[in-house]
């Protein structure tokens, strides 16, 4: 038996030998004398043939040893020193030694034998059965108390493998879940922070005990944070606050820290449980939408503005409430189908081509009567939407009185691009040709207001009507950055 | 100029959007008035400097340019401190905002039959300091 398996309790001896006394008295009839009066007193008891049966049963735990002096001088002691020395902390088996009669003065050599018994009595002989009854018991009790410290110590032992175990559990998990875990005292002062703490903040083991976990903040949110906490800490209401706290990278990042106090079974807070999670991309996120909302909100804005725009002046120049009405309706659908391709190209930009055919296609007869060329060029949102407003006011005008009114007249729209002329590197023209004589209007409606006035702003250039009588024109230069600011 | 109770002041509108612009400035003329438009905060404050007749700035708030709106009404409220101001937005959050004081707020889009009289209300109002309204302020 090893000193390992005592301690650690896989081999535990059987109950009636850590109670039994051994004897060797291997000459003479004091093994069967001293057993008997043993016996005699109800204590239990084993006889052993030879020294190894002795160290036999030493290893498995005999309650004491009852040993005559003579038998120890017999050779094979070796091997008893050996069990001896190997005995667990708590063991020291009690040997009650038969001295040898007559012995004057003993030999150093047989001192030493009974030394090395370690915890041995000398009992002279003839035995006396009192004496022998007395000292068996008191070592067999003592042996008793041996195992009494043996089961605390084991005990103690097992509790604190327990609690390291329980620890080791602590730490993993509190190291393996994504926030960062603290703990403070009653009275607020930080002693524990788990290690993704340290992982966040980039700072030195122990550095932000107590107070110091304030100056890890965002200056602008200390006080905050402060306030917060101190209230929490007085009232004993659990603590939640988002703050910007430092990040080992130099930035700051957003979370969300809480606090829950644990109370003992008075109610009085023993400490608090607290715990910052980071919310910063969920923060980002939710930032990043509103600005979103917000633009979108502006776009719409915009536009409903726009159509408000379009209404009123269409209102204040109409003939008639039916005449308002379908300009109004088909308007509104032009401008609507503006942003159906705006939005299905980039919605900041879209192609010249596209925007010029998309405004035709609904006055398109078949008969080739539209000529159109130009290189194709990228233009903004907000050109796209006004060309269109403007292509739409031209054919509608030309086939209600232009152009598209006979069978023999045409349109041809041209635009070309040129790199030296910074001022007017866009120019784009409408001719109709072979329709009614021309006559200049008496009165300007929404769509020769909105092309002499507005598109030019679109573009930042300048649009130009010309009622000639062979045909009516239109001419509107820009810069080439006009087409995309 | 001369303040007589006949003349109106003009009246400076400031839109970037060209199409809403129009319309603004349509309706404005047609309550009476004398109307400049400028695209941008740099294109307003020219027309600021050319005209002294210019009494009500009217504008929009998001603008680009080195200006937006806000920023334009409190520089001309600085530089001319007669000068109505009257500021115009689509945003909902409008008590949010640094406004100068006394300035009117109109939402957008403009609700078209409260323009000429609310206008009005501001030209009598001005009528009380004296002219000329945009005299530079030292």
């Amino acid at each position: 038996m090893t000193d390992r398996d005592v301690s650690s309790g896989t081999h535990v001896p059987p109950a009636e030998l850590t109670a039994t006394v051994a004897i060797l008295a291997p000459r003479g009839r004091d093994a069967a004398v001293a057993a008997q009066l043993l016996q005699e007193a109800n204590l239990p008891v084993v006889v052993a043939e030879t020294l190894d049966h002795l160290a036999n049963l030493l290893a498995d735990q005999v309650g004491a040893v009852l040993v005559t002096e003579e038998a120890l001088s017999s050779p094979g002691t070796d091997r008893l020193t050996d069990v001896l020395d190997i005995q667990p902390p708590w063991s020291d088996i009690p040997f009650i030694v038969l001295a040898n009669q007559g012995v004057g003065r003993r030999s150093d050599a047989a001192v030493a034998r009974i030394d090395t018994l370690r915890n041995a009595t000398l009992l002279s002989r003839p035995l006396h059965a009192e004496e022998l009854v007395r000292a068996v018991t008191s070592a067999l009790n003592a042996r008793a108390r041996q195992h009494d410290a043996r089961r605390y110590v084991e005990k103690l032992e097992l509790r604190e493998r327990q609690l390291q175990d329980s620890e080791a559990k602590f730490h993993a998990i509190a190291d393996a879940v994504d926030q960062m875990i603290w703990s403070t005292q009653p009275d607020g002062f930080h002693d524990y922070y788990n290690q993704r703490w340290y992982d966040f903040t980039g700072v030195p083991e122990g550095c932000t005990d107590g107070d110091a976990w304030n100056g890890m903040f965002h200056p602008d949110d200390q006080e905050r944070a402060w306030g917060a906490w101190r209230e929490s800490l007085k009232t004993g209401q659990p603590y939640e606050i988002e703050y910007r706290l430092k990040h080992k990278s130099g930035k700051y990042r957003w979370v969300l820290g809480r606090a829950q106090p644990m109370r003992d079974m008075s109610g009085n807070i023993t400490r608090w449980y607290g715990s910052c999670t980071d919310i910063h991309d969920i923060k980002v996120a939710q930032e990043q939408r509103q600005l979103m909302l917000g633009e979108m909100n502006h776009r719409v804005k915009n536009t409903l503005a726009m159509v408000h725009a379009m209404v009123s002046q269409t209102l204040r120049q109409a003939d008639t409430l039916d005449d308002a009405r379908i300009a109004i309706q088909s308007r509104i659908s032009m401008m609507s189908a503006a942003h159906d391709r705006l939005v299905k190209s980039t919605w900041t930009e879209t192609q010249i081509a596209e925007v010029v055919e998309a405004a035709l296609i609904p006055h398109r007869t078949g008969l080739g009567r539209i000529g159109v060329t130009g290189p194709n060029l990228p233009i903004g949102s907000k050109q796209a939407l006004a060309l269109t407003m403007a292509l739409h006011e031209l054919a509608t005008n030309a086939t209600k009185y232009g152009a598209l009114s006979t069978d023999q007249g045409r349109i041809d729209i041209a635009w070309h691009v040129s790199q030296e002329d910074a001022d007017a590197g866009f120019a784009f023209s409408w001719r109709e040709s072979g329709g009614p004589e021309v006559m200049t209007p008496t009165r300007r409606g929404f769509g020769s207001r909105m092309i002499e006035r507005a598109l030019a702003g679109y573009f930042t250039g300048a649009a130009e009507l010309a009622y000639n009588r062979g045909g009516l024109t239109f001419n509107l230069t820009a810069p080439l950055s006009g087409l995309t600011v | 100029m001369n303040s007589t109770a006949k003349v109106l002041p003009a009246i400076l509108v400031v839109e970037d959007e060209p199409l809403i612009r129009m319309e603004a400035v349509d309706m404005i003329e047609d309550a009476g008035f004398r109307v400049y438009d400028a695209a941008n905060a740099d294109a307003a404050l020219v027309l600021m400097e050319l005209h002294e007749d210019i009494g009500i700035l009217f504008t929009d708030i998001d603008m680009p340019g080195s200006m937006d709106g806000m920023e334009l009404a409190t520089h001309v409220r600085n530089v001319w401190p007669p000068v109505a101001i009257v500021i115009a937005s689509g945003k909902v959050d409008f008590a949010d905002m640094q406004v100068p004081e006394g300035s009117t707020f109109f939402p957008k889009p403009y609700p078209t039959e409260k323009i000429a009289p609310i206008l009005e209300h501001i030209v009598d109002r001005l009528k009380i300091s004296s002219p000329p309204l945009n005299k530079p302020h030292d």
